[in-house]
């Protein structure tokens, strides 16, 4: 089932200026992988971190502090890193799961293993 | 019919969706009329959208979650997208976050103290289909696709052709100098 637990560290911090957010995502499932968007603006790449460990998807992203000059006078959104776990199932290829990071989007593919996908067995005649 | 306990593995992989045992609850019957069936299934899929509780994902299943939900922020019912706006003794500074908008989608215009920002954030990087020519289905959708406008009065007027325009990494960053006559200037004291 979902399980969503607050993480100490983002509790601790709370609205403190480096305060961790969980991304929006959209999960697609496409039959033959499974595919995750989240929205990460104002990450870079190279701080970007996807592991997977122990049937664990988790994605971490440092994103630098950008501080607007002068004086603040409407603020809607706060800037901080991003964080969000999955489980996975049984069936996905973990050692084939890619990341790529393109307009502050992260697009992860998780490929389902052949042994699981549907197969059309054709009928011959005999 | 094995009992099937836990309603996340209708989406097990291996499966096909919709073969797979409906899930019940409550009483069960030795043999369920198709009415009884399809009431039992409106009322799960009646649950699944009005509860409050997260859709569980089946063998996608997440944890680890922010206690506010996110990017919290109390003005997030002002519109796509945020933007956040400071101001310097020169300038406008307006920063807003469009992920996944690219510079073409984008169409950003000022007229006096009025700032629009224009666009569309589509999916067009998903394929339409599966690979067996199939719908894709969506097992979670938290990002909004589509067309965007946002007006944002600004405190001052601004230079519009002196804007300038930065989009990287999803962050559109718009530096507006202040338009001459509201720019602060010196003024000489005679003695």
């Amino acid at each position: 089932m979902t399980t969503e637990t607050a993480s100490p560290e983002t509790a601790a911090a709370g609205r403190a200026a480096r305060a961790t957010f969980r991304p929006n995502i959209d999960i697609t499932d496409f039959g033959t992988e499974v595919v995750i968007h989240a929205d990460l603006p104002g990450a870079r790449r190279d701080g970007i971190d996807v592991t997977f460990e122990d049937g664990v998807l988790s994605l971490v992203a440092d994103v630098p502090p950008r501080d607007q000059p002068g004086t603040a006078i409407r603020r809607e959104y706060g800037v901080g890193d991003y964080r969000r776990s999955f489980r996975l199932g049984e069936g996905f290829d973990a050692s084939l799961i890619t990341a790529d990071y393109r307009d502050g989007v992260l697009t992860m593919k998780v490929p389902r293993l052949a042994a699981v996908l549907p197969r059309k067995i054709s009928v011959t005649a005999g | 019919m094995h009992s099937n306990p836990n309603p996340a593995s209708r989406f097990s992989a291996g499966t096909p969706a919709g073969t797979a045992p409906s899930p019940r609850r409550g009483r069960r019957f030795a043999f369920s009329s198709p009415l009884e069936e399809i009431r039992d299934e409106m009322d799960r899929l009646w649950s699944e959208f009005t509860s409050a509780a997260p859709v569980a994902l089946g063998p996608l299943v997440e944890w680890g979650l922010a206690p506010d939900g996110g990017r919290a922020v109390p003005a997030a019912a002002a519109g796509f997208p945020a933007v956040n706006v400071s101001e310097t003794a020169e300038a406008i500074v307006v920063e807003a976050e469009l992920p996944g908008v690219i510079a073409a989608d984008l169409d950003v215009s000022v007229a006096g103290d009025e700032l629009v920002i224009k666009g569309r954030r589509s999916s067009r990087q998903e394929p339409a289909e599966t690979t067996s020519g199939e719908r894709p289905s969506w097992l979670r959708r938290e990002r909004g696709t589509g067309d965007f406008e946002r007006r944002i009065e600004l405190p001052v007027a601004v230079d519009p052709a002196k804007v300038e325009a930065k989009l990287c990494d999803g962050v559109l960053t718009l530096s507006c100098p202040k338009s001459a006559e509201c720019q602060p200037h010196k003024i000489e004291i005679r003695s």
